[in-house]
């Protein structure tokens, strides 16, 4: 009630009028400063002469390839040996192995579910063509996953052990996840060659932070009376850690390799910016040839993909040992479905091939374990227990083990395996471009298109270019200043101006600012959008299930992939670049605004209606402010998600910083692009900071959070 | 957790077993794809011609052409790239130290410090122009450049607003340096710089398809001329400054309007380049004796254009019939 109160009143605050009134006048402010000037502001020349950020990076750049190019040049080796050996033996082996090599794991651990869906996966790469491709992710994905989940909880368990060491790599960790990938991808290239090594050490950097945290803090909390306890029976440092620590936090260190494998793969699709293999590669010529079917394949077994490793990795976390006993009958049908007769029918042959599978397995396993144990116990008795049950309780592990070795045996003694066979190709290719293109061709859609973009260019992006780029710099700049200074404090306020200053005087403040009104514009369309979809799913569960599924799959999706449909309906060009933006950045803001709307509390809307407001009334009078927290919370991740995905809308004909960041690349032009990367971050990192201090303060004057 | 390590040991230790039996592949090579059809299929009959015929395997990364490419080459990041376009680079001059021949003549001789290797023409000669569309020309009576500017309002987009849309060259790392040129001439006209030649080319073919007039930046081979029928705005004759008086760091300024850009482009011998290292190992003499005689022809890469870009095909596909059925075409190009 409290709550409400206060909103209610600070609206009639004189202190807001003259806020607002303070705000329009900035705006007409620089609404008159933005017409004066015939051309884009630009910073004084003296200083951006004077300020080569440019020619420095490349000099220093220079200087450390010429000294010490050979010591990363050693690192990209290994990997690059490590990768190619990788790759070699995914692309020269037959492809039943490899096959089998992926879906048995899959089988093992998640089940006849998980398994059979494995299979349709992989079925997919090969049947569309992108055999090789496919695999080249794979390994990459898998050598990258590796090595972070080796050195992240290296350095987790190094962080849960000394504090000081803690402290030291929380502000490392922050910048980490802040810095988008590009970022550090690009000065990777120059250091490391093109290829599979940098794109390796890139994933690495950007997808360790999670791991490691996860990795310290599940250590840490591992309760004091377990700790004690073992102490108390004297067990070392050493055992403590090993024995008592680390098995008890193995949950979160599984929930970190989920996370460290989802991120890795948005970024290994990404890496063929850098020379990397693999289906980004094929996606990306699929996109610059318009090839709309071909991208679509790529899209989509990239997102098979995700969702195979994200299923995997998750039923490895939660995996209780498998008994013989506790093998749970299988449901492919849901289970509700189970009355008819058709549906039992049809998994009558699945259940007993399961069954019989099963059978197989165990028994095999039983007959290996009772002669392994008789052949040890001929030394020892107690371990040749050990060892028998040991192997035993590995019912599904050895058979497969011998499945592989049989198919290997097979495929070098007696018949040749080779490649995925070319007969079971079945293309999609054409039927999704024939689709698009009749649909494109359609008149009724050609204005639908031609209007929208017409009416977002010259309504939205046009106006706003113009203003932000005409604005001068100096007024802009005290503008962030200022905002800085009353969201968040001085402090902040002097670094945004240093930041500001830093961007301008590398040169890139028209571009930046470009880059700004496409983002905004963007924001402002995700809002459009989002937020009555949000509405809708916080009154209808049902609404709510199917956008759940949908934003799932959105969000599993690297970010690459979202040029596909846009270019797709609406050609190249800036406006197909704010689209493309929009599709990325929407779901945080519909699930946050739904989120915030079923959060609030059932009392005040009771209390409300009780007073007889209508439902509009208390949606917009009670629960829309109250839910606003939550709805910042997703401004501010949808404009980090959309000043990401400025660095691949360049394809399909978006400009500013993203474009500087590719011209720089083509150009090898190591400080340009660098520069355009940092100018992202900075204005990323500026607007970050602001809308989080902003939801801070309205949640305080919410009552929701304290001082 | 302790199965999920079982399982990476015992993956492991397959790798390990299957790939001691594995055959080495000696003979690799690693190539880039190029940014645009007609590199992209010459490279993959060079490509294609070192697998099938020679025992090669090699392996192509997508990589944008531009100066990114050529440091790369240098660096053997890439052993080698295909058709590269003369007046276009900017690295040739600075990287190349060799004489480009083509027919057994010298068109252009290179002083730099070689450390990128010119293997040789592709064969493929290639004319840059601005073209606009027959029906346009004729409608308004355009004959040369210079009638451009009377007609800009017909040519301008909600994007352009007052000027004319010159649909530019579509990747930053070529150097057409589009704006330039018009700035320079003083075309008043808009470049727009579409991403890829796949957009580019499809704006041109939506106004096509409405008869709009249009100007565009594209390049011969292509595809696009049998299709559709263009005629070529005739930019003035190609001329150069001498030295290094005329670069984007002076802003163009000293060459007036006498030197590139200010002009059209020259005629492209089109070559293959490499990295020297690579090449001048023994086990690759055959590689770079194969490129130095390899020739294909404008009419061959046309033809295959139509295939790859109008039907859909795919472009290993379509090579691959080209050699077969053309075996008398490339044969001669094998070393002996």
């Amino acid at each position: 009630m409290d709550a409400v109160q206060k909103t209610l009143e600070n609206k009639n605050n004189t202190k807001s009028i003259i806020k607002y009134s303070l705000v329009l006048l900035v705006f007409i402010g620089a609404l008159f400063l933005s017409t004066q000037n015939d051309g884009p502001s630009k910073f004084p020349k003296v200083v951006t002469d004077e300020f080569t950020f440019t020619a420095w990076v490349n000099e220093g750049e220079d200087y450390l390839k010429k000294n010490y190019r050979w010591i990363t040049k050693i690192l990209a080796n290994y990997i690059k040996a490590g990768y190619y050996f990788l790759e070699d033996f995914l692309l020269d082996s037959p492809w039943i192995l490899v096959a089998a090599i992926l879906t048995l794991p899959c089988f093992i651990v998640g089940g006849l579910k998980l398994g059979l869906f494995s299979c349709f996966v992989i079925y997919f790469w090969g049947a569309v063509g992108l055999w090789e491709a496919s695999l080249q992710t794979v390994a990459l994905m898998g050598l990258s996953v590796s090595l972070c989940v080796f050195f992240g909880v290296l350095l987790g368990i190094a962080c849960s052990q000394s504090d000081r060491f803690e402290n030291f790599m929380k502000p490392v960790l922050d910048t980490m996840q802040v810095m988008p990938a590009f970022v550090y991808l690009f000065p990777a290239l120059f250091f490391f060659g093109i290829g599979g090594a940098p794109a390796i050490l890139a994933t690495m950097i950007y997808s360790m932070p999670p791991i490691i945290r996860l990795t310290n803090t599940g250590i840490r909390q591992v309760s004091k009376e377990t700790v004690e306890s073992a102490t108390s029976f004297g067990s070392s440092k050493l055992q403590l850690l090993l024995k008592i620590k680390i098995p008890m936090s193995l949950p979160s260190i599984m929930m970190g390799i989920n996370q460290v494998i989802m991120m890795a793969l948005a970024l290994v699709v990404l890496a063929c910016f850098i020379g990397a293999e693999g289906i980004g590669g094929q996606v990306w010529q699929a996109i610059r040839r318009l090839d709309v079917g071909w991208a679509m394949e790529g899209g989509l077994c990239i997102l098979f993909m995700a969702i195979m490793f994200d299923r995997f990795s998750k039923a490895c976390s939660n995996k209780e040992d498998k008994l013989p006993s506790n093998v749970k009958k299988f449901h492919l049908i849901p289970q509700n479905l189970e009355k008819y007769k058709i549906a039992r029918i049809l998994e009558m042959p699945l259940d007993i091939t399961s069954k019989i599978i099963d059978f197989i397995c165990i028994k095999i396993t039983n007959y290996i374990a009772i002669f392994t144990s008789i052949v040890v116990s001929i030394f020892n008795k107690n371990t040749a227990n050990d060892i028998g049950e040991f192997i035993s309780r590995r019912f599904y592990l050895i058979p497969s083990l011998i499945a592989l070795f049989v198919i290997s045996f097979v495929d070098s003694n007696l018949y040749e395996i080779g490649t995925f066979p070319k007969e079971w190709k079945l293309s999609i290719r054409q039927p999704i471009s024939n689709a698009v293109e009749s649909l494109t061709v359609d008149p009724g859609f050609i204005a639908f298109s031609k209007g929208l973009r017409g009416f977002v260019y010259l309504n939205l992006l046009r106006p706003l270019d113009i203003f932000l780029t005409h604005t001068p710099w100096w007024y802009t700049l005290a503008v962030f200043a200022s905002i800085g200074y009353f969201t968040v404090g001085l402090r902040f306020a002097i670094i945004t101006i240093i930041l500001l200053l830093f961007i301008g005087a590398c040169g890139i403040w028209p571009q930046s600012m470009i880059t700004l009104s496409s983002v905004l514009v963007s924001v402002l369309l995700c809002f459009i959008i989002g937020v009555p979809l949000g509405i809708i799913a916080s009154y209808s569960e049902r609404f709510k299930n199917i956008q759940d599924v949908v934003l799932d799959a959105m969000q599993t999706l690297p970010y690459f992939c979202y040029l596909i449909p846009v270019l797709m309906f609406f050609g190249g060009g800036i406006v197909s670049a704010v689209l493309a933006t929009v599709i990325y950045a929407i779901p945080p803001i519909i699930r946050l605004t739904a989120l915030g709307l079923t959060q609030v509390s059932s009392t005040y809307s009771e209390v409300s209606r009780s007073f007889g407001g209508s439902l509009l009334q208390t949606l917009g009078k009670v629960k829309f402010p109250l839910a606003v927290p939550s709805l910042v919370i997703g401004f501010n991740q949808t404009v980090i998600m959309a000043f990401a995905m400025q660095i691949v809308t360049p394809l399909i004909g978006g400009k500013g910083l993203g474009l500087e960041v590719f011209n720089g690349l083509a150009r090898s032009d190591t400080g340009r692009g660098l520069a355009a990367g940092v100018g992202i971050v900075l204005l990323a990192i500026i607007i970050d900071r602001i809308s989080l201090a902003w939801t801070k303060k309205q949640r305080i004057a919410l009552g929701l959070a304290k001082k | 957790m302790k199965l999920s390590k079982t399982i990476s040991a015992l993956c492991l230790s397959l790798v390990l077993m299957i790939s001691s039996f594995g055959t080495a592949n000696a003979k690799r090579l690693h190539a880039a794809i190029a940014d645009w059809t007609g590199g992209i299929i010459t490279c993959e009959v060079a490509v294609a011609i070192l697998e099938r015929e020679m025992g090669y395997k090699v392996k192509q990364t997508v990589f944008p052409s531009g100066t990114g490419l050529w440091e790369a080459i240098a660096a053997g990041e890439l052993d080698f790239a295909c058709e590269s376009w003369p007046s276009y680079a900017e690295a040739d001059d600075v990287m190349f130290n060799e004489d480009l021949i083509y027919d057994g003549k010298v068109v252009k001789s290179y002083k730099g410090d070689g450390t990128v290797d010119l293997l040789g023409t592709t064969g493929i000669i290639g004319m840059s122009d601005y073209w606009i569309p027959k029906y346009a020309a004729d409608e308004l009576g355009i004959k040369t450049w210079k009638d451009l500017n009377k007609h800009k309002a017909k040519f301008a987009t909600i994007e352009t607003g007052g000027k004319g849309r010159l649909i530019g060259c579509p990747v930053a790392g070529w150097n057409c340096h589009d704006q330039k040129r018009l700035d320079l001439l003083g075309i008043d006209f808009q470049a727009d710089e579409l991403g890829t030649e796949a957009a580019a080319i499809a704006e041109a073919k939506a106004a096509y398809m409405r008869k709009e007039p249009f100007l565009l930046y594209l390049w011969s081979p292509h595809w696009f001329f049998g299709e559709f029928d263009m005629v070529g705005v005739q930019l003035p004759e190609y001329a150069t400054c001498e030295g290094d008086t005329f670069t984007e760091a002076n802003n163009w300024k000293t060459c007036g309007t006498k030197g590139w850009p200010a002009t059209g482009w020259d005629k492209d011998y089109t070559m293959n380049y490499g990295n020297p290292a690579t090449f001048a190992k023994a086990e690759h003499s055959e590689a770079k004796a194969f490129f130095e005689k390899m020739k294909l022809e404008n009419i061959d890469q046309a033809k295959m254009l139509v295939q790859v870009d109008i039907k859909k095909r795919d472009v290993k596909e379509v090579v691959n019939e080209w050699l077969d059925n053309n075996p008398d075409k490339w044969k001669s190009w094998l070393p002996n």
